[in-house]
């Protein structure tokens, strides 16, 4: 349930962008690593979770794991959305060989919930940033 | 899983998660993981009934 994270006491010192660049690819090759590395540890680990949920329902639902297709320009566009989910998107499509089954009766619902884990890390990201510069507790 | 476990395990991850990555204070998360929950939940409810009353088309092809 809602997480206040008590280990936090003071902002996030400002980092430089050369710092914060290696931070930012941390916490979108690892959900939730942003967070931790930078102190907030109780919310790390709740993003974590929660993006895991995400990704481990759609694949068990067979969902599809965008990629893009030729003649359909939006493809691209959500298959940026899901590769937003970092390493594991590399390890389920190329690692495992995962594609999704268009037959499978969860296969839009699994969609909907792989698209979702890959744009809720993508938010973490830019979360991640506004913390290392000192925009947000 | 039925569909609506599904929607609900979906209200409940989105919601817990905008709550978290938006709202500092326990009390404030929960009241805003329960504005998205029901506003989710309630929502695909309300335009379930309403497409109730639209005619229906072909069946979906399979791909």
């Amino acid at each position: 349930m809602p997480v206040e994270d008590r280990s936090v006491s003071s902002p996030a010192p400002s980092l430089s962008v050369s710092r914060s660049i290696p931070l930012l690819v941390l916490a979108w090759l690892i959900p939730g690593a942003g967070h931790f590395s930078l102190g907030r540890r109780a919310r790390g680990a709740v993003f974590a979770a929660i993006i895991a949920t995400a990704l481990v329902t759609g694949w068990k639902l067979d969902g599809n794991l965008y990629r893009p297709v030729e003649g359909q320009p939006l493809t691209r566009l959500a298959t940026l959305g899901a590769m937003g989910v970092g390493f594991p998107y590399f390890a389920l499509r190329y690692g495992a060989g995962y594609e999704g089954d268009p037959l499978s009766g969860g296969y839009e619902y699994g969609t909907v919930f792989l698209l979702s884990a890959g744009l809720m890390n993508l938010l973490l990201v830019l979360d991640t940033w506004d913390i290392a510069n000192g925009r947000k507790e | 899983m039925s569909h609506f476990a599904l929607m609900l395990l979906y209200a409940t991850l989105l919601g817990l998660f905008f709550a978290v990555l938006w709202k500092r204070e326990r009390g404030e998360q929960a009241r805003f993981f329960l504005k998205v929950f029901a506003g989710l939940v309630g929502g695909a409810i309300v335009l379930g009934w309403l497409m109730y009353f639209l005619p229906s088309g072909p069946p979906a092809p399979i791909p």
